[in-house]
């Protein structure tokens, strides 16, 4: 029966997908996991939809758009890095992930400077529910777009060795990359768009 | 996971083997982790833990009901703590036969050997402090009942250090010791740990130290990450190489 089940699982080498099928399992695994933090967030806001509206006006909306179209551009950047490494041009792929990682930079530091924002005036981590979702869940991601910064610099790396320059790892690294945009776009939806 | 039941890797021209002296560790591993969870949840109850919440004689009176199983289980694990040497041991025996630098092999026991202090020891002592002392004064018990709490479920930066080395270790390593994919089942515990951090400042809600998110979900996710490593380590010390 075990072996039976094993069997209908296929092995990362039947498996054509662009990347990495480990990175693929990762990425689902992430998605789950922040899925579990979106609805704990809802659970407790159904609870007290006024007081998180009211906390939610203390956030500046044009902000969270600008980061997410910074965010949104990376990944299309990205998107045309994986292009680009794999027609073989792998200066311009580089070039293309530098930019990727120059956006993620300005978005973590419009993101702290939001945080550095609040804090001063008065809307910190423990002042209420919705504030504790807002520093957590925005935490959480920043780490993640942290981590994958670290993964571009790896792509970064392999695109300037020309012994390595395997496509696998540059189409890997834009998987996550657009994990860590696609978890931004729910959470600008929830911590700054749902009324 | 298909990998779980591929045959083990040769490493330098030697096969892992079926070693009767793997397998004793291997045993005396899943015995300390067996003994642990039987410690924490069914004796001391420290696991899922009260609430952060509790009012002083609430807590007095948590450890008057408990009293007898605290003992008996917190002293079952001052006798048995070290065989959380061995747990360790057996998976930084693994890394060694990973292609990366052994400075992998030595973080990964000192992270592990030193967040057991505060992870484990520190709250196991409190606790017991608190029951051995009965006369204590309820604020003095209280004070033990936070430093317990607070340091079993806020200690991680040496929980962080050491998932990120195992992580890192496994992803760069050429001889494919463990599956790659078991490398980021272990950032997740990073993401967990991080997120267990918030429990100094909240009382209730989802990041108190019962909390659904600090807690429950960092708990859970522990759970699946052991067991595959117990797992993937059985296979490498038991299964006989494809190739020798």
């Amino acid at each position: 029966m075990r072996r039976r089940l094993l069997a209908m699982v296929p092995s990362g080498e039947d498996l054509d997908v662009p990347g990495s099928i480990n990175m693929w399992l990762f990425v689902v695994g992430e998605l789950f996991i922040f899925a579990f933090y979106f609805f704990v967030f809802m659970m407790y806001r159904t609870h007290a939809t006024a007081d998180f509206v009211g906390s939610q006006r203390h956030l500046n909306l044009a902000v969270g758009a600008g980061n997410t179209v910074i965010l949104l551009t990376s990944s299309y950047l990205v998107a045309l890095a994986v292009q680009a490494a794999r027609e073989g041009s792998h200066d311009r792929a580089r070039r293309l992930v530098r930019w990727t990682v120059a956006l993620g930079v300005v978005f973590m530091t419009i993101k702290l400077g939001e945080w550095a924002y609040e804090v001063r005036h008065g809307y910190t981590f423990p002042s209420d529910d919705f504030f504790m979702f807002y520093f957590a869940l925005t935490g959480v991601h920043l780490f993640h777009v942290l981590m994958g910064l670290g993964i571009l610099g790896l792509v970064l790396h392999e695109l300037r060795t020309p012994a390595l320059q395997r496509q696998f790892v540059v189409e890997a690294a834009g998987t996550y990359w657009h994990m860590v945009d696609v978890v931004w776009i729910v959470l600008f939806a929830l911590l700054y768009v749902l009324r | 996971m298909t990998a779980t039941v591929r045959p083990a890797p040769v490493i330098g021209g030697v096969a892992p083997g079926d070693r009767l002296d793997l397998r004793i560790c291997w045993w005396i591993t899943v015995g300390f982790y067996g003994l642990f969870g039987v410690i924490f949840v069914l004796l001391a109850r420290v696991m899922p833990p009260p609430g952060a919440d509790l009012s002083t004689e609430q807590i007095v009176a948590f450890y008057a009901d408990h009293r007898t199983t605290i003992k008996i289980g917190f002293g079952i694990l001052m006798v048995a703590i070290g065989g959380a040497a061995i747990a360790s041991g057996i998976v930084a025996y693994e890394m060694t036969r990973m292609s990366v630098g052994k400075v992998f092999v030595y973080t990964y026991i000192v992270s592990l050997s030193v967040g057991a202090l505060p992870g484990c020891l520190l709250a196991a002592i409190c606790c017991l402090t608190a029951t051995f002392r009965a006369d204590l004064d309820p604020q003095v018990t209280e004070l033990l009942f936070d430093i317990t709490f607070l340091s079993f479920v806020g200690s991680l930066g040496c929980f962080v250090a050491n998932y990120s080395i195992l992580a890192l270790a496994i992803l760069l390593d050429e001889n494919e010791v463990f599956p790659k994919w078991m490398a980021y089942v272990t950032i997740w515990q990073i993401v967990t740990e991080l997120l267990a951090a918030p429990v100094f400042i909240f009382r209730t809600g989802p990041f108190s130290w019962n909390g659904v998110i600090s807690f429950w979900e960092g708990t859970a996710l522990f759970g699946i990450y052991m067991m595959l490593l117990i797992r993937l380590v059985r296979r490498n010390i038991t299964t006989p190489a494809a190739v020798s």
